[in-house]
């Protein structure tokens, strides 16, 4: 036996199911697409059965029995419609996410400002790629003698690797305890 | 007179409420509640050139329901159902 009934009419055409068949939504989205054709009424049968009436605007049906039929594909069409939705809808949602996300571009002078950077964070730069070129890529020889002569003798003493210390008795006879190279200059 | 029903399952009642208040220049309106559903009883305003009321009626409903769907829709977008996985979880 079927679950859907459909009454004919001169002027309207009733379609009565039961209300497990199609999610309710489904019964609202094929009552809209009629809803530019003909004056739609919903209304409850009985106990867990809804009945769609739909009548002409112009007066007279002149196909009820395809309105009704159009009717029924249409509340199949919207209910698998929903349920596909309703599968997809992480993956929609996900990939909306992802898609604003993208176009909002870099960040702006708010949130730079609102950003938590100190002295400590803004200068940390581990890989050196704040550095200049020559900073970074300079000649050991003329530099590194200059800053050679520049230092004290005893950060030179404390600079030097254990391996590259000379042993005691190498050491030049009546050697003076180190001293500042300015101080020497004076 | 013409007499609606309307299902209060079936229809949002604030749906109702603005079609009789968009239509109310045509008709004559009276709203009661009754046991599961919204009545509206309709006649037609005294007057030189008075609308049909079955028409008015049949517009109001039309309203009416359009506005139930949008209304029923506009509320899924915020709060949408939960998914199987999530009412399994």
């Amino acid at each position: 036996m079927s679950d859907i009934t459909t009454v004919l009419g001169e002027a309207s055409v009733q379609v009565e199911f039961d209300e497990s068949l199609y999610p309710k939504d489904a019964i609202y989205g094929a009552a809209y697409v009629f809803i530019d054709r003909c004056y739609v009424h919903l209304d409850r049968a009985a106990d867990k059965r809804i009945r769609v009436t739909l009548r002409a605007k112009s007066g007279t049906l002149t196909d009820g029995e395809a309105l009704s039929g159009e009717l029924q594909n249409e509340l199949l069409g919207q209910a698998w419609r929903l349920s596909i939705a309703a599968e997809n809808r992480q993956l929609i949602e996900s990939l909306t996410a992802r898609a604003l996300g993208g176009a909002a571009g870099p960040p702006g002078l708010d949130e730079l400002l609102a950003m938590d950077i100190d002295e400590a964070t803004a200068f940390d730069d581990p890989l050196g790629i704040a550095m200049s070129w020559e900073e970074k890529y300079k000649k050991k020889g003329s530099d590194d003698a200059k800053d050679e002569e520049a230092k004290p003798e005893g950060a030179k003493a404390a600079e030097a690797k254990p391996g590259d210390e000379k042993p005691a008795d190498e050491k030049p006879e009546g050697a003076k305890p180190a001293e500042p190279s300015a101080e020497k200059s004076t | 007179m013409i007499e609606l029903r309307f299902h209060e399952e079936l229809y949002d009642g604030f749906a109702i409420d603005e079609a009789v208040k968009l239509y109310g220049p045509y008709a004559a309106f009276k709203l009661s509640r009754q046991d599961q559903g919204y009545v509206v009883q309709i006649e037609p305003l005294a007057g030189d050139d008075p609308v049909d009321p079955a028409v008015v009626a049949a517009e109001l409903m039309n309203y009416a329901l359009g506005k139930t769907i949008e209304r029923a829709r506009a509320a899924t977008d915020i709060a949408p159902e939960a998914t199987p996985a999530e009412e399994t979880a």
